[in-house]
């Protein structure tokens, strides 16, 4: 730029305008997401969060973790399921996900063991990728549930964290599982 | 009215035979599940799920304190929920074993199920599973084998369990064996329907079979049952351009390597396949070629070379015994009347020489007492041996190898030497003094004495070879004797002999050629050689 601008200073300023335009133009412009269908992604999320709770399941005292989390329900009734469309799916899936990442942020901050912290990093960074995932699918973000009634039907609480890990796991292996297998964008691609 | 009652039955018929196979099926598959789990699952009561939702436990009890279903309550709670109860049946089992079922319709995934069995208000069981591990599925189905177009290779697709949601979390194991062999090989394949089997022998039956299980990641369970065995011969085998291109260079390099060891041996083997008819025109050179087999001209014209042939004297003939004798006698002299028939064989037709060695014999007779006479005799000798033609006409050699010469010094021995030595002229010249005794005429065997008059020396024929016999003196007989090898035994003197010798050279019994060095006059030479 600036040699164009030593150069060519009196053709260069409007290429550089231009250029800064559409610069910023491309910013708010979403880019076409391809659909992430490869069931192996959510497979390595829900292997590193059995790995977490092995690995957690043995901490003393609860790795210092005090207090009480809430968690969504993981229990799938495949009958009742599949009664669900996909919205209310995506919206059970991302309710909870979001539960989780809370629950997870809380014991983060509490916990001082820097091993701990990785793997409580690790697992907050998968969340935030199954966020990817599901916007690949044109599962849009939905907003958390703003009532604490509507999180009575599907939430419960824990109180240590290898529960809380373990009911983590249970849902990622259940729901979420079952939403990114049947979602329409991947059952186009496979018909 | 009649054919729709007939109608009607026969659909219900086959309704009911298809119920009824179904069942039958049905109670085959379960019977084999339940055999599978008693076997793997150590828990109580044992449980799996066959499809999306259902459950079924089991427990085992033996017949002696089983008791009737009613007994039995089995309570199953999901976590944050009420507790629930299913009906218990029963259901014998092999072995005196009665077996006690629950099943669930309708289930919960993803979510902890505790199960206490109760036996009249007694908890006998307590368990806490998640359904989705304890999966255990029916095998594929319609196995089937076919051919991929290529050598050694087959394709097996089945269709797998229909189990929504869990296709891709299928894992299945395939079997394959030669078909009659019980060792097989194994292969897993994940999310697929098909497998090409590499790897296999041409033109052989193989069987195959598979059997199926989730991945463990989101649902698990047991391996379920292999299925029946499908059988199919893979494709007969090609020649192998790379086995036939080794055949041939092996082929190539032993006939090279037996054509090699024939050339090696060809002269053996010629020799064995077209033996060589044996021709004496070796032995008698010029007779067939120059003379035309005329024998008796080639006698003629013959020159000594049958003496300097040494091969003449190693002819196939069985060598006669030779024998030697030597003696100092102290009797008279007895007239030589006879010569070795051998000699006098050879020598028929020179009588001329005969009579000259006739003539001489009395002249050696006193040559060996004096030394004038000796003198003479030695001038007889290397006349003779001016001529060896005569020589040649002596059938004597024909059976003898070598030559053996005695150099007699007769200086004070009264008696003359009475050597017995396979004859030449030589020999018969001093022979014909009548020294040679009756026994030594075909006997070559042993020479019994060979000093009658002090020293005797042999020497060999070889030493000579153009079989000029050197002059060693007034003191030396020569004496060409042919011998084939056989021993010479020279007869110990007695002891007024040996005091006569003196300082002579005696020859013992034993043919060993040791002659005491102290007795050995010096410079004469002393060689014996057969």
């Amino acid at each position: 730029m600036t040699a164009c601008t030593c150069m060519f200073s009196i053709q260069c300023g409007p290429v550089v305008v231009l250029l800064t335009v559409l610069q910023w133009a491309g910013r708010g412009l979403p880019s076409p997401v391809r659909p992430i269908c490869d069931p192996r992604v959510l497979d390595r999320f829900i292997m590193e969060a059995r790995d977490t709770e092995t690995a957690l399941r043995g901490c003393k005292a609860g790795c210092g973790v005090t207090g009480t989390f809430v968690v969504p329900l993981t229990n799938v009734d495949f009958v009742v399921w599949e009664t669900k469309d996909t919205e209310q799916q995506a919206l059970e899936v991302q309710s909870g996900m979001s539960l989780f990442g809370q629950a997870l942020g809380a014991v983060r901050e509490s916990v001082s063991r820097v091993a701990v912290q990785i793997l409580i990093d690790n697992n907050k960074s998968n969340i935030h990728s199954l966020g990817q995932v599901l916007r690949s699918l044109h599962i849009q973000d939905l907003p958390l549930p703003p009532a604490p009634a509507v999180g009575d039907l599907v939430t419960r609480k824990v109180s240590s964290l290898s529960e809380l890990l373990h009911v983590h796991t249970n849902f990622l292996r259940g729901k979420v599982r079952l939403l990114l297998t049947n979602a329409p964008a991947c059952q186009q691609n496979s018909t | 009215m009649t054919n729709n009652n007939l109608n009607k039955l026969l659909v219900f018929c086959v309704l009911f035979c298809a119920q009824k196979t179904s069942i039958v099926h049905g109670a085959q598959a379960l019977e084999t599940k339940v055999a599978l789990l008693l076997h793997a699952e150590p828990e109580n009561p044992k449980c799996f799920a066959e499809g999306m939702s259902d459950l079924t436990c089991f427990w085992e009890e033996d017949e002696e304190r089983a008791g009737s279903a009613d007994q039995y309550s089995f309570i199953y709670t999901y976590q944050n929920e009420n507790s629930s109860e299913c009906s218990v049946t029963a259901l014998p089992a092999a072995g005196g074993k009665r077996l006690y079922f629950c099943r669930l319709s309708q289930t919960q995934l993803f979510v902890p199920l505790d199960i206490r069995v109760f036996r009249d208000d007694l908890l006998i069981h307590n368990r806490s599973l998640f359904i989705e591990v304890v999966f255990l599925l029916d095998p594929p189905a319609n196995l089937t084998l076919t051919s991929t177009g290529m050598q050694g290779q087959l394709k097996a697709s089945w269709l797998p369990p229909s189990l929504k949601y869990m296709g891709d979390s299928m894992m299945y194991e395939v079997s394959y064996a030669m078909a009659g062999s019980h060792i097989g090989k194994v292969e897993a394949v994940q999310a697929s329907s098909e497998l090409i089997l590499r790897g296999l022998q041409s033109g052989t039956k193989y069987k195959v079979r598979i059997r199926v299980k989730l991945d463990g990641i989101s649902y698990s369970g047991y391996w379920s049952a292999w299925t029946d065995p499908v059988l199919m011969e893979t494709m007969p085998g090609d020649l192998d351009p790379l086995i036939v291109s080794l055949s041939l260079i092996i082929s190539l390099v032993l006939t090279l390597l037996s054509l090699l060891v024939l050339m090696s041996h060809r002269r053996f083997l010629l020799k064995k396949i077209w033996p060589i008819i044996p021709t004496p025109e070796s032995k008698f050179q010029g007779l067939f070629k120059v003379y035309g087999g005329d024998f008796q001209e080639w006698l003629g014209h013959s020159t000594g070379g049958l003496w300097l042939r040494p091969t003449y004297f190693y002819s196939e003939e069985f060598p006669a015994p030779l024998e030697v004798l030597s003696e100092v006698s102290l009797g008279p002299v007895l007239p030589s009347s006879a010569l070795p028939p051998k000699a006098s064989e050879a020598l028929g037709e020179e009588e001329d020489e005969d009579k000259k060695l006739k003539r001489v014999d009395p002249a050696l007779m006193e040559g060996w007492r004096e030394t004038p006479q000796e003198h003479w005799l030695m001038d007889q000798l290397r006349a003779i041996h001016k001529h060896p033609a005569p020589w040649t006409q002596s059938s004597l050699l024909e059976s003898h190898d070598a030559y053996v010469t005695l150099n007699a010094q007769n200086h004070s021995v009264e008696e003359p030497l009475d050597d017995i030595l396979e004859e030449t002229l030589p020999l018969q010249v001093l022979f014909a003094s009548g020294r040679t005794s009756s026994e030594s005429r075909s006997d070559l065997g042993s020479v019994q004495q060979s000093s009658g008059s002090g020293r005797l020396s042999s020497q060999s024929s070889f030493e000579y070879p153009n079989h000029t016999w050197p002059s060693k003196g007034p003191g030396y007989t020569y004496m060409a004797v042919a011998d084939s090898g056989v021993s010479m035994d020279y007869s110990p003197m007695s002891s007024n002999k040996i005091d006569d010798i003196g300082k002579g050279v005696i020859y013992t019994n034993e043919y060993k050629n040791e002659i005491p060095a102290h007795r050995r006059p010096i410079g004469t030479p002393i060689h014996f050689a057969f």
